[in-house]
C-alpha cells in the first residue's frame, strides 16, 4: 500500500515536472517567434469553433439557473433593480470563465491529449524526433498559443450570451423590464472586473491546452497509456483551473 | 567506418538490455540485427538515432544525417502523403524556406517513384495498406539523403509478397544512396536478401557474429536455434 502510495507521489511529481520544464520551452518558441502561422490558424479554428455551442449552452443554462434562482426573490424583497447586476457581476467575474474553462477542458483538453497520446504510443512523436524538428515547436506551440488567443474571445462571447440569457430569463419570471435589467447590469460591468476576466481566460485557454498537451507527451503503452493519458489530463486541467480561479480571487478581490 | 559502435551499454530498471556491445557497419554495407522479442534490438536502434541515452560506451556515425523507418511506419495520420514525406524540408529549422513549393512537389514524387507509388501524393495513410504504408515512411526517411539508415523491422506483419517487394525496396535504397544500414528483423528472407552481416543478441551480449551465409552452416547452439526457430537451446523467452 505504502508503494503504491509512493508510486501515485513520483508519478505527480514527473507530470508536475513535465507540466513545468514543456511550458517553459513553450514560452521560449513563443518568445523566439518560432510560430508556424498556418497550423496556428488550423488550431485557433479547432479551438474556437468546435467548442463555441457546447461552451454557449453551459454558461447560458448556468445563467438561466442562477437567475430563476434569484431574480423573484430579488424583487419580492425589494431588489429588483439589482437583479441584472447581481447577474452580470456574477458572470463576469466567475460563471464566464469558469464554466467556458470546464466546457474547454471537455471539448479541447481531453481531445488534445489523446491526439498527442496516440502520436506518442504510435511512435509519431519519435519520428518527428528522428526528422529533427523539435516536438515541442511543433506540436506544443501552436496548441498552446491558440488556446491562449482564443480563450479571451470565447469567455466574451459565452459571458454576453450569459448576460443575455439571464435577461430573458428575468423578465420571464418576473414583471422586470428589459430595460430595467440592462440598466443595472450596466452597472455591474466593472472595467476592473473585465481585465481580470480576460487576464483569466488567457491563463485558463494555455493552461488547459499545455497540461493536455503535456500529458499526452508522457503518455506510455498503447491503447491503455492513451486513455490514462487524457483521463490525467482532464483532472489535471480541472484542478489547475479552480487553483487559477484562487489565485485571481485572492490576488484581485480580498 | 560508417557507423561504430564501442562497449555500448543500456540498462533499463537495473537490467542490462544491452551489456558491453561492440560492432560496426562499413560504408554501403547492411547489417541485420537478430534475436527474440525484448532481446534489445529496438533499444540498439533508437541508441544510434538519438532517441534515448546510452548508460556507457561509445557511438560514432559519419557525417550526415540518420533515418529512421519505424516498425509501425509511424506516419502522421493527420498529413497526407506528401506532406508526410515532405515533412523534414518543410519544418526542419536548418531546411525550411530553402524549397520552394514546386521543388518539395518535384522531390516528393521522385522519392514515391522511388520506391513504387508514384500518384499516391493527395491519399491519406490511413487509406494505404501495410506494406505501401512502410514504403511511404521509406521515403520519408530518404528525403534528407541520410548516410545512416535504420529499420525496424520492416517485414514484420506483411504477407510474403509485400515482405520481398520490402526487402527489395530495401536493397534499392542501398543501392541508391550508398548509406551504411541497419536492418532488425526476426525473418530468415529478410537476413538473406538484404543483409552482408549479421548479429545476434541474447541477453545483452552478441553471441554471434558473421555472414548470412555462415550462420546457416554455423555449428554453435545459439545459430542453430535461430535457424530452426527451435525452443531447446540455450536461448530462453524471458516473456
Ligand atoms: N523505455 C523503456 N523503459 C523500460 N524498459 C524498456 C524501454 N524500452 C525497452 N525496454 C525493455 O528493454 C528490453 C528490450 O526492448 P527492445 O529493444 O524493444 O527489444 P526488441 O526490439 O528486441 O524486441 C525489453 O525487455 C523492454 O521491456
Ligand atoms: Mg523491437
Amino acid at each position: 500500500m505504502f508503494r503504491a502510495f509512493g508510486n501515485q507521489f513520483t508519478d505527480f511529481v514527473t507530470t508536475l515536472g513535465a507540466i513545468i520544464e514543456n511550458g517553459f520551452i513553450t514560452l521560449k518558441y513563443i518568445i523566439m517567434g518560432q510560430i508556424e502561422r498556418k497550423e496556428l490558424m488550423d488550431q485557433c479554428v479547432r479551438f474556437g469553433i468546435s467548442s463555441l455551442p457546447i461552451t454557449l449552452s453551459i454558461v447560458g443554462m448556468t445563467s438561466i439557473i442562477v437567475t430563476s434562482q434569484v431574480a423573484s426573490e430579488m424583487v419580492k424583497q425589494g431588489g429588483g433593480n439589482f437583479v441584472g447586476l447581481l447577474v452580470s457581476i456574477l458572470i463576469v467575474r466567475e460563471v464566464g470563465a469558469v464554466m467556458s474553462g470546464f466546457a474547454i477542458i471537455s471539448m479541447i483538453g481531453s481531445s488534445l491529449a489523446s491526439e498527442i497520446a496516440t502520436m506518442r504510443v504510435t511512435e509519431q512523436i519519435d519520428a518527428i524526433q528522428v526528422l529533427k524538428v523539435n516536438p515541442i515547436r511543433y506540436l506544443f506551440v501552436p496548441r498552446v498559443l491558440s488556446g491562449i488567443i482564443m480563450m479571451p474571445l470565447l469567455v466574451i462571447i459565452a459571458s454576453a450570451f450569459g448576460v443575455i440569457t439571464g435577461a430573458v430569463t428575468t423578465t420571464l419570471t418576473t414583471e422586470l423590464t428589459y430595460k430595467a435589467y440592462f440598466d443595472s447590469a450596466w452597472i455591474g460591468i466593472y472595467m476592473k472586473d473585465l481585465s481580470v476576466c480576460l487576464l483569466k481566460s488567457v491563463a485558463f485557454g494555455g493552461t488547459i491546452a499545455l497540461i493536455s498537451c503535456s500529458c499526452g507527451y508522457q503518455a506510455s503503452g498503447g491503447a491503455k497509456g492513451v486513455g490514462l493519458a487524457t483521463n490525467k489530463a482532464v483532472v489535471w486541467s480541472l484542478v489547475a483551473i479552480v487553483i487559477w480561479d484562487l489565485i485571481f480571487s485572492i490576488t484581485f478581490f480580498f | 567506418m560508417s557507423i561504430k559502435v564501442r562497449n555500448l551499454t543500456k540498462i533499463f530498471d537495473e537490467i542490462k538490455v544491452l551489456d558491453d556491445i561492440s560492432f560496426d557497419v562499413a560504408d554501403g554495407e547492411t547489417l541485420a540485427v537478430v534475436g527474440f522479442s525484448g532481446s534489445g534490438k529496438s533499444t540498439v536502434l533508437k541508441l544510434i538515432c538519438g532517441l534515448i541515452e546510452k548508460d556507457a560506451g561509445e557511438i560514432i556515425t559519419s557525417e550526415g544525417d540518420i533515418a529512421m523507418v519505424f516498425q509501425y511506419s509511424a506516419l502522421f495520420d493527420s498529413l497526407n502523403v506528401a506532406d508526410n514525406i515532405s515533412f523534414a524540408l518543410r519544418e526542419r529549422r536548418d531546411l525550411r524556406n530553402k524549397y520552394s513549393e514546386e521543388d518539395l512537389k518535384e522531390i516528393v514524387s521522385q522519392k514515391l517513384e522511388l520506391v513504387g507509388l508514384g500518384g499516391i501524393e493527395r491519399k491519406f495513410p490511413s487509406e494505404l495498406s501495410g506494406g505501401m504504408q512502410k514504403r511511404v515512411s521509406f521515403a520519408r526517411a530518404i528525403v534528407t539523403e541520410p548516410k545512416t539508415i535504420l529499420y525496424d523491422e520492416p517485414t514484420a506483419g506483411l504477407d510474403p509478397i509485400s515482405s520481398t517487394l520490402i526487402e527489395d525496396y530495401i536493397v534499392r535504397l542501398q543501392q541508391e544512396t550508398n548509406a551504411s544500414s541497419i536492418v532488425v528483423t526476426h525473418q530468415m528472407s529478410t537476413i538473406t536478401r538484404t543483409a552482408n552481416r549479421l548479429i545476434m543478441l541474447y541477453n545483452g551480449k552478441i553471441v554471434f557474429e558473421g555472414t548470412p551465409e555462415e550462420m546457416l552452416r554455423a555449428d554453435t547452439p545459439y545459430t542453430k536455434q535461430f535457424v530452426t526457430a527451435s525452443l531447446e537451446g540455450p536461448m530462453h523467452m524471458v516473456s
